[in-house]
């Protein structure tokens, strides 16, 4: 068992298109006493150069470096581009079999993850604790996502921007059952993490500090305001009504009612209006409930030999409010020295607040100090340039580029599955 | 002989929602609109009803309503049960039609004169029941107000039955045909004024009905003797709690999904310098709140002082009727009073201070002697107790008015008739002015609207005025606005230097009824302090990184119903 302090650290960031996945090693004095940590296993499209296998072979490669034991996996939040890879198959040969076969001690994920957090999500959400409406509000957001997708699927008036944007998103955010039911089971221990909790990691990565930094729960949120109204989680629960029942046969209102076979010249104008903004109005509601989703994200601060590592999911201001809202843990962020980029380099998460507060920064190359920042990220598969809502953010993405020694993944030559980075502790 | 036309017609509607109900059955009244021969839709003169359903892709067949020749006040679902009125496809586009067309005549009534949809139509298109979405908005783009449908825990819910959120809606699409660039993208007060306003208009709508006035003066109080009330329950504190607490309680359980309880929000606060100046309330869903606070206190402060004046009936008690028919008339009278109170407000980066002024000018304008309700003094009161002071200073005797324009005023080569009318003409007046006016120099200036109205004040004389807005543009980048010492604003001083930026700046002209100048109302382009203002917030909520989300009614509600913004200083 490893008793002291680790003296490096390999950075693995795989290549998983658009997604995350990064496998932390810490090297401790002496031989095998390495210890492996897997931060996400995701992915909603892959390079169309990734070859075949793409997720499986990231995990045989991941099985591969860590000797067959992960010490730790992390799942900061149950959107399909961080925890896909943990899905199964009945024959045990998908990647997320070979990962649990990898017998992790200790699986963490956000606290809306819990177990006993569970219930119907068509329950009345003023019936329940406050936590557990928002459970629910998320269990509804899944529903509402498979919904919008066939709805999408049906509609014939979309355009092809639209139906790409409707499907990337509403994919993104379906149930990943069977990843999540293998995340429940494949540690020994599983932790379900708020701000402030203690990790877990304790006994698994000696001599390493790790912060739970996010996310919140709904009542540390309060505290600064950000209080959440059951209105809000309501708002979901017929939201996600209303888009099951179009799909139902006959969903018509007024059954008995007379209707146009044919409409009248007069109304085409009007209706054609109405069958764009229902697509319009379909993107509106999955933006929404993915911002909500990302916001569940796991924040994780490693800190060890005075060195920070910053992993903060895909985490938006609203996560982040909190923890950036306590000038200790500011300052704690100040001095960071690697960041894993939020959310593949999306214009709203990584808050200028934190970026604007490392110190570590440096235009210069040459700089020893200089932040290192990793961004597992994609273009062309999320947002627009004309709305300033691509993905990667050209205005981030020059920013990390000229302040930090950035590893995008988007750099990764064919035939490369990941990008190796070591680092001295 | 022939019978002459009738001017109004009434027509049945759901007083509030089909929640809101009397003796087990849902409260319903019969409006008095504008009377016209409609075509099946309805579709008449001002609103065109198209009943399609995108989610499902359903057009439903209209009503055809018989003529009103002969003087015929055809009413078609006057006795309908409730079962038809909510199964009814063409209840729904009537209850509609029938809100949309209320508040259109109500904004009417109030400016005196035709009030045109900003788009360019006459009609706007109204969809009763658009998508199956906890949403309803009016789109400018799409020359429509929207209204969706979903599931709720008792059966489906409309939108379209929901008097205050129909009115909201209508209101939306009023006030962006009065001052078309109040959704630009401005301070945070700005962007509050729609939402507050329509939430305002909607309610003071809804409790102008003695039906719903009636219903919720008895929560507090069962109803034992018809004829009179208990006056302890007549108090600002009781009426706040059956009236406006009480209808957000009645108000249908699924309805906060669609907007958020913005009347239950709203009321529960209570006066307090102190929100205005806090960041919770700069997000303008929020600061929207206190303008409706503000102007919903003056409502139960004036009803409870009317109430004084009454005799009692008997010892600690009131006549029930009156109290009902006061209550009724104070809010019909303030929404007529927050309406008129437009065309005396800046054209341009209104703020509650501007507003609080318009009321109180507009108002004395009109009914010189406010003895009867005192709503002037005590509005400037309720606004100040929620940090709102007045623009304008006034006069030792009218506090918070707007005063006459200073220096000359140069009339001479101006032609009166095509003053009223004319935008060239107007803008003429305007050039000609521009020394007297302080112009900041080589701003594009243009007219926006010209528009006469005749008002009459309740001692039965008429008021004409012309009502003229105007707009300054000035555009540059933030290194050439650094350099205008002149401008004295201040940048953000992380706003890149190629930023372009657009300044506006703009006036109300109001002329008397012989072309005189009687009011300059104007946010001046070189007013430095609020422009720094405004280019801060801006700036620093990501307007110039994501423009698109600052003008869209629809996201905006969602917004409000899921309290996520979607646009943050913190992105990139």
């Amino acid at each position: 068992m490893a008793t002291s302090k680790p003296k490096s650290l390999t950075i693995r960031s795989y290549q998983v298109g658009f997604g995350d996945c990064f496998l932390l090693t810490f090297h401790y004095p002496g031989t095998n006493k390495d210890r492996h940590v897997l931060i996400d296993f995701g992915s909603t499209g892959q390079p169309k150069n990734a070859g075949e296998n793409l997720m499986l072979r990231v995990a045989q490669d991941i099985k591969k470096q860590c000797n067959g034991k992960l010490h730790a996996v992390v799942a900061t939040h149950r959107h399909k581009d961080h925890i896909s890879g943990f899905a199964t198959n009945k024959k045990g040969t998908a990647s997320g079999d070979l990962i649990a076969s990898c017998k992790p001690d200790v699986v963490l994920q956000p606290w809306t993850e819990h177990p006993k957090a569970r219930v119907d999500a068509k329950q009345a959400p003023n019936g329940m604790t406050s936590n557990k409406a928002f459970v629910a509000a998320l269990g509804n957001m899944h529903a509402i996502s498979a919904a919008i997708l066939t709805e999408a699927q049906r509609r014939k008036s979309l355009g092809p921007t639209l139906k790409r944007e409707i499907t990337f998103l509403g994919d993104d955010n379906l149930s990943n059952l069977s990843a999540v039911e293998n995340l429940m089971q494949m540690g020994k221990k599983n932790y379900y993490l708020n701000f402030g909790a203690k990790s877990g990691l304790e006994r698994v990565l000696p001599g390493v500090k790790t912060t739970v930094l996010g996310p919140p729960t709904l009542k540390q949120s309060s505290e600064i305001k950000i209080q959440r109204s059951k209105d809000e989680d309501e708002f979901w629960m017929f939201q996600a009504l209303a888009n099951q029942f179009v799909l139902k046969p006959e969903a018509r209102i007024f059954r008995r009612a007379k209707t146009y076979t044919t409409s009248p010249a007069y109304t085409r104008w009007f209706i054609d209006r109405l069958s764009s903004i229902r697509g319009e109005q379909l993107l509106g509601i999955v933006r929404a409930l993915d911002k909500v989703m990302n916001n569940t994200s796991l924040i994780l601060l490693f800190e060890v030999n005075g060195k920070k590592l910053l992993f903060p999911g895909d985490a938006q201001i609203e996560n982040w409010s909190y923890a950036l809202s306590k000038p200790a843990i500011r300052r704690l962020l100040s001095t960071v020295n690697v960041y894993k980029v939020g959310h593949h380099g999306s214009r709203n998460a990584t808050p200028k607040t934190l970026w604007n507060g490392f110190k570590n920064r440096s235009t210069k190359k040459t700089d020893k100090r200089r932040l290192k920042s990793f961004m597992s990220t994609m273009k062309d598969k999320h947002g627009k340039v004309a709305s300033n809502t691509e993905v990667p953010r050209r205005t981030l993405v020059k920013a990390l580029d000229g302040e930090s020694e950035l590893f995008n993944t988007q750099s990764l030559k064919k035939g490369s599955i990941s990008l190796v980075c070591e680092i001295k502790l | 002989m022939t019978v002459p036309p009738l001017r109004t017609r009434k027509l049945t509607i759901i007083a509030q929602d089909p929640s809101v109900k009397i003796n087990g059955k849902i409260l319903r009244t019969q409006v008095e609109i504008p009377a016209e021969e409609l075509q099946p839709g309805p579709w008449g003169y001002r609103v065109h009803t198209v009943d399609f359903d995108s989610s499902t892709s359903t057009l439903y067949q209209p009503l055809t309503y018989p003529s009103l020749k002969n003087g015929v006040d055809a009413d078609p679902f006057r006795r309908a049960k409730d079962g038809k009125l909510l199964s009814d496809p063409n209840f729904h586009a009537q209850n509609t039609y029938a809100i949309v067309m209320r508040i259109l005549a109500r904004f009417e009534f109030a400016l005196g004169r035709r009030v045109s949809w900003h788009f360019d139509s006459h009609q706007i298109k109204v969809a009763p029941h658009a998508f199956a979405d906890a949403n309803a908005f009016y789109s400018e783009r799409d020359q429509a107000l929207l209204f969706g449908y979903f599931p709720g825990r008792k059966g489906m819910v409309y939108c379209c039955l929901s008097h205050d959120i129909v009115a909201h809606e209508t209101t939306h699409a009023l006030l962006d045909g009065l001052r078309e660039r109040y959704t630009d993208p401005s301070s945070p007060e700005q962007a509050a004024f729609h939402e507050g306003f329509a939430d305002i208009v909607a309610l003071l709508s809804v409790f102008s009905l003695t039906g719903i006035v009636e219903t919720l003066i008895d929560i507090n109080a069962p109803r034992r003797d018809r004829s009179r009330i208990d006056k302890k329950l007549l108090t600002i504190k009781e009426l706040r709690n059956s009236m406006l607490l009480g209808l957000a309680k009645e108000m249908g359980q699924e309805l906060p999904a669609i907007r958020g309880n913005v009347l239950r929000r709203s009321v529960e606060l209570v006066p307090s310098r102190d929100y205005i100046k806090q960041t919770e309330f700069e997000e303008p869903h929020r600061r929207g709140e206190i303008l409706v606070a503000a102007v919903m206190n003056a409502f139960l402060s004036v009803w409870v002082k009317r109430l004084e004046a009454l005799g009692q009936i008997a010892p600690g008690a009131l006549d029930r009727g009156r109290v009902i028919e006061e209550g009724a008339s104070v809010a019909d009278y303030l929404l007529t009073m927050v309406i008129r109170a437009l065309d005396y407000a800046p054209p341009v980066n209104l703020e509650f201070c501007d507003f609080l002024s318009a009321i109180l000018t507009s108002d004395r304008e009109i009914n010189p002697n406010d003895s009867k309700y005192q709503f002037r003094d005590t509005l400037r009161k309720s606004f100040i107790s929620y940090g709102i002071k007045p623009r304008s200073a006034g006069t030792p005797s009218d506090p918070g008015i707007w005063l006459g324009p200073e220096g000359h005023i140069n009339n001479d080569r101006i032609h009166f008739e095509s003053l009223q009318r004319d935008p060239d003409e107007v803008f003429r007046f305007i050039w000609d002015n521009r020394g007297a006016f302080k112009f900041f120099e080589n701003a594009y200036s243009r007219v926006l609207s010209v528009r006469p109205c005749l008002r009459i004040g309740p001692d039965g004389f008429a008021l004409r005025e012309t009502v003229a807005e105007y707009m300054q543009i000035l555009e540059m980048q933030a290194s050439e606005l650094k350099k205008q010492k002149n401008l004295k604003i201040t940048v953000p001083d992380d706003m890149p230097d190629e930023q372009e930026i657009r300044l506006t700046g703009g006036g109300t002209l109001i002329f008397d009824e012989y072309g005189k100048l009687k009011f300059h109302i104007e946010n001046r382009l070189d007013d430095g302090e609020r422009q720094s203002q405004r280019l801060e917030y801006l700036w620093g909520y990501g307007y110039y990184r994501n423009p698109a989300s600052f003008r869209n009614f629809a996201s905006l509600h969602r917004q409000r119903a899921t309290s996520l913004t979607s646009f943050s200083r913190e992105d990139w």
